[in-house]
């Protein structure tokens, strides 16, 4: 009798063994791979709540962005609200054009047929990017051009290769190449290798970026977080309620927690009743 | 006050059985006193078709079924919809674990023989259910006009394709044009909120009222009929209402807290439950480098892409789920429970498990040798678990069945 118990439970606990190994399998087998020659995207972690941060991305995106991409599923008054900018301050600074209203959709300025022709392809629209191509994906593409004479816009992208955007961020960033290092030779042991001499033995490797120094406005820290502010506001717009979501998530967890509580309870309850009941029977 | 209820509450049984059916579905309605928590999903997948057809119903409202609303108007929901996001995430929540539960119920039923005799309607029901839901889930995913709704569907649209001589036609008939367009997707709409919901919410009508006939069954795999009391109900049985319907609280409370765990932190489910290339609008110009169904389909999609030939993948894909209809009569076990069933049992159905969920993990990912084999591999297991079973069930030795639960 408790043998045959033993093995049912054996079958459940094989099975659900096993399907954690494929889960984590699958998890390993989708993380790769998305970031092209760039190599692992580099990690992103959203933080809606930073308001500033928010606000610095959007000025970045309208600035530099907006021209050619376009936000049409989102609204400039939504944009405004959520970010706390006063309408006036926000419709002065941000909007150009003055015939804009704050329920208007931001549909962008540049006619998709003429842009075809512009850029061979016309720009995407952008509301969604951060979940069709995640924000790993952004953070990385946009800190990945390089310098390629053999491109129209002179520039070339290692998370994108061929990419038909120009670089729009380079007076920021400045001129980035690719390079290459003289790289220690790593031992067995994982220590560096070293010659009869004791000096480390190196190897020259490639495909490293670098950005020629003092040609942009930027150093490497301020640049990064531009372009950190910049996925943050299109994390934020690709999913605007995103912060609400997860802050309402915990209120509502928490109640279908004290439900379970009480309802266990409340199931106990009627039960020992019902026993008792059987037993006086 | 109480006396005008009470005589309209009259006025309505008499003419209504409202206390009748309240009683003999409800609160005298016997059920085994000792189950395991294998027997919760069934309340829950009722639960979640109901969370599915109220908040499908809402859905309904702000969407858009053209082709060139469809995208965006499910962006409308998302955004200016007051609380459009809360009513879309259910829906797609609530379509996984739908299925989650689904197969759960339904390998419950495996596990402890829920098919035999006299439960073979019951289970065909519920067979059946599967079928229509599978349906009812392609389609709605086509509803979005994403990408991956897009190209999914042509992939299964271009499967009827593969049928000799009435394919093609039949492909155009389903699609209703030369291509998928704003035609597919407002009959696809049509069909998704109407047509199979209705068929759905009548299997399950049956799927209830056969269950209630012939009475639940339990984990020993034990007739409680055989022992009853001077009142004639079953000694090891409780009413349904309320301690049935209490322990099916509690579980609801269990998995709506893990509905919105899903729901509210992680409503992609890692790309699984809402793709995302879904994100981005249908574009019948750009293929995605990577067509994969959604996860509920899977298994399926692998069988399919196991066959070299269109036609045979077609034909085990359709068999895989066919085979299912047929198990009653495969099982040629003394007993009805794997607790009294033979080793071959027990090893066939934990070979069965883990060829399922193999089969599964291989519809996600990519092809390769190796995986090309596997597939095969652990197609030819899936059905050798059924199509054995009239042999290791009736050639094994059994434990025997206590009398009482």
């Amino acid at each position: 009798m408790i043998l045959s118990y033993l093995k049912e439970d054996l079958i459940y606990k094989f099975i659900f063994l096993f399907s954690i190994l494929l889960f984590s399998l699958n998890i390993n087998a989708a993380a790769g791979g998305a970031c092209k020659d760039y190599g692992e995207c580099d990690v992103f972690k959203y933080s809606l709540n930073d308001i500033e941060s928010l606000q610095r991305g959007a000025a970045t995106y309208i600035n530099y962005c907006y021209g050619c991409h376009s936000l049409k599923y989102s609204r400039w008054g939504r944009v405004a609200s959520d970010l706390q900018i006063p309408e006036d301050i926000f419709f002065e600074n941000l909007v150009f054009d003055k015939s804009i209203k704050p329920g208007d959709l931001m549909t962008g300025s540049m006619p998709a047929e003429e842009s075809a022709k512009w850029f061979g392809v016309a720009p995407p629209d952008l509301t969604l990017v951060s979940r069709y191509k995640g924000d790993d994906w952004i953070y990385s593409y946009l800190r990945a051009y390089y310098e390629d004479a053999s491109k129209q816009y002179g520039v070339n992208n290692l998370v994108y290769p061929g990419t038909a955007m120009p670089n729009v961020l380079m007076a920021l960033q400045g001129n980035q190449r690719l390079v290459c290092k003289n790289i220690p030779v790593l031992a067995r042991n994982g220590g560096e290798k070293r010659d009869d001499q004791g000096n480390t033995i190196t190897k020259e490797k490639c495909g490293f970026l670098e950005v020629e120094e003092g040609t942009g406005q930027l150093n490497k820290e301020e640049f990064d977080s531009l372009i950190y502010d910049l996925t943050n506001f299109l994390v934020y717009v690709g999913e605007p309620i995103k912060a609400t979501r997860e802050r309402i998530g915990w209120y509502v967890v928490f109640y279908f927690l004290i439900f379970t509580a009480l309802s266990s309870l409340l199931y106990r309850e009627f039960h020992k009743d019902y026993n008792m009941k059987k037993g006086k029977a | 006050m109480t006396e005008i209820a009470g005589k309209l509450f009259s006025w309505l049984n008499t003419r209504l059985p409202i206390v009748n059916t309240f009683e003999r579905h409800l609160s005298k309605h016997p059920v085994p006193s000792k189950v395991n928590f294998w027997y919760l999903f069934g309340a829950l997948a009722a639960v979640t078709l109901i969370i599915q057809i109220v908040t499908g119903i809402w859905l309904i409202m702000p969407y858009s079924n053209t082709e060139e609303q469809a995208f965006s108007s499910i962006e409308y929901i998302m955004r200016d919809v007051d609380y459009g996001w809360v009513i879309r995430y259910m829906h797609t929540t609530g379509a996984s674990l739908f299925f989650a539960v689904v197969y759960l119920h339904m390998f419950r039923g495996l596990l402890y023989g829920s098919y035999q005799k006299p439960k073979e309607l019951v289970w065909i029901f519920g067979c059946t259910i599967y079928l229509a839901m599978m349906a009812e889930g392609f389609l709605g995913y086509v509803l979005p006009y994403g990408q991956m709704s897009y190209w999914g569907a042509q992939v299964i649209i271009s499967l009827f394709g593969a049928i000799p001589y009435i394919g093609e036609s039949l492909e155009l008939w389903v699609r209703g044009d030369y291509y998928i367009s704003g035609i597919t997707v407002s009959r696809f709409f049509a069909l998704h909120v109407v047509a199979l919901p209705l068929v759905l919410i009548a299997l399950v009508f049956l799927h209830l009222v056969a269950l209630h006939e012939v009475g639940a069954g339990n984990p020993e795999g034990v007739d409680i009929e055989e022992f009853l009391d001077d009142d004639g109900v079953p000694l090891d049985s409780v009413p349904f209402f309320p301690y049935k319907v209490l322990n099916a609280l509690v579980a609801i409370g269990v998995f709506m807290t893990v509905f919105s765990i899903i729901m509210f932190f992680f409503p992609e489910g890692g790309g699984y439950f809402i793709e995302m290339a879904n994100f981005e609008e249908a574009n019948p110009l750009v293929t995605p480098d990577h067509i994969a169904p959604v996860w509920y389909y899977a298994p399926f999609y692998t069988m399919l892409r196991a066959i070299p030939d269109p036609l045979g993948g077609l034909i085990v894909m359709a068999a895989g789920v066919a085979i299912f209809f047929v198990v009653p009569w495969l099982d040629r076990s003394k007993v009805a429970s794997i607790r009294y069933k033979g080793i071959y049992s027990k090893i066939a159905i934990t070979l069965f498990g883990v060829s399922f969920l193999t089969l599964g993990y291989l519809g996600t990912v990519g092809v390769t040798e190796v995986r090309k084999i596997m597939s095969v591999v652990c197609t030819v297991i899936y059905f050798a678990y059924f199509l054995l079973m009239p042999i290791y069930t009736k050639y094994e030795t059994t434990k025997e069945v206590p009398d009482r639960l």
